[in-house]
């Protein structure tokens, strides 16, 4: 078993504690969520006409922007930790 | 000489684009119009042109988030000032969003003239109070009978007006903390958001590459990593 597929196993059971510990780090960070959400849904909606599109584009903008910010935040969670 | 005349016979030609999902044509009527309309109230201008579905749409989540902003920031965080030391850049980003931020900017150039006193006598989306700075007699009274952090004794008596000993902005920050700043980023979302909703109105919805298009960009982009692998 390769390293990667390992990790990929453990994620599902990593992802409560990753959530409590950004919960637990991250003050506030419930209100970033309707946020991405909302540009998600306007970027979704600027680039298509068909509601049922709009839909699908919002949940592949949000994934897409709820990826990188998280990265990001478990980038500074990181650096905070070292610090 | 030279000009051409449109052949008033004829109708219009209709401004289109073209729908990214089923090709269909979209009659965009006046772009310039429908953009206006959009910046004074978001999704209006969709409206305008019979997108009734992305102008509700637009006009609920931008409105929405604008509103939520304003409220999670104790109704303090919509306010333009350009004084030095206190210079509001995120209004910039708020005025997008339309005629909601535009009484920031009629309070404050009311609160700048020579009345001294915002347009509507009420702090609502009016500058914070700087030290030093000069208001009305009724300004500093509505302030001190309004607000719990603010005295009378917070104004110097100097005939016919009253010298502000505060910084309100300070007050804002003890008394709301993060919020304040949450409620910014709220509004500031909203107003820049509207920019792309003001586009989807002037140029109908923003180009995306279809598969086809992704795939010959696929192939040429291949072609021409092999073309520069392959010996001279």
């Amino acid at each position: 078993m390769t390293p990667l597929a390992m990790f990929a196993g453990l994620m599902p059971a990593l992802m409560p504690c990753l959530f409590a510990t950004l919960v637990d780090r991250v003050p506030g960070i419930f209100f970033g969520l309707p946020l991405m959400a909302l540009a998600s849904l306007i970027f979704a909606a600027t680039h298509h006409e068909d509601p049922a599109e709009i839909r699908f584009a919002t949940i592949h903008w949000a994934v897409w922007l709820g990826g990188i910010l998280g990265l990001v935040l478990a980038g500074l969670l990181l650096l905070g930790w070292f610090a | 000489m030279g000009k051409k005349h449109r052949d008033r016979s004829k109708p219009a030609p209709r401004i289109v684009a073209v729908s990214p999902d089923d090709g269909s044509a979209i009659d965009l009527k006046n772009p310039a119009l429908a953009a206006l309309l959009s910046w004074c109230l978001p999704g209006l201008g969709q409206i305008y042109q019979g997108r009734l579905f992305k102008g509700r749409l637009f006009m609920g989540a931008i409105l929405g988030t604008f509103i939520a902003g304003l409220w999670l920031g104790g109704g303090r965080v919509v306010y333009a000032s350009w004084t030095p030391g206190n210079t509001r850049w995120a209004y910039v980003c708020q005025a997008g969003a339309g005629l909601v931020a535009l009484p920031a900017m009629l309070q404050s150039l009311h609160l700048q003239g020579p009345a001294k006193q915002p347009f509507f006598v009420s702090s609502f989306m009016a500058p914070p109070l700087t030290p030093g700075q000069y208001v009305s007699r009724d300004y500093a009274t509505s302030l001190a009978s309004a607000d719990p952090d603010i005295e009378a004794e917070d104004f110097f008596d100097r005939p016919p007006w009253r010298q502000s000993r505060i910084d309100e902005v300070s007050i804002w920050h003890r008394r709301f903390g993060r919020w304040f700043e949450i409620g910014t980023l709220y509004t500031m979302l909203a107003g820049m958001l509207n920019m792309l909703v003001i586009y989807d109105a002037w140029a109908g919805p923003l180009g995306m590459p279809t598969d086809d298009e992704r795939k010959a960009h696929r192939n040429a982009a291949s072609a021409a990593s092999q073309r520069k692998e392959a010996p001279k």
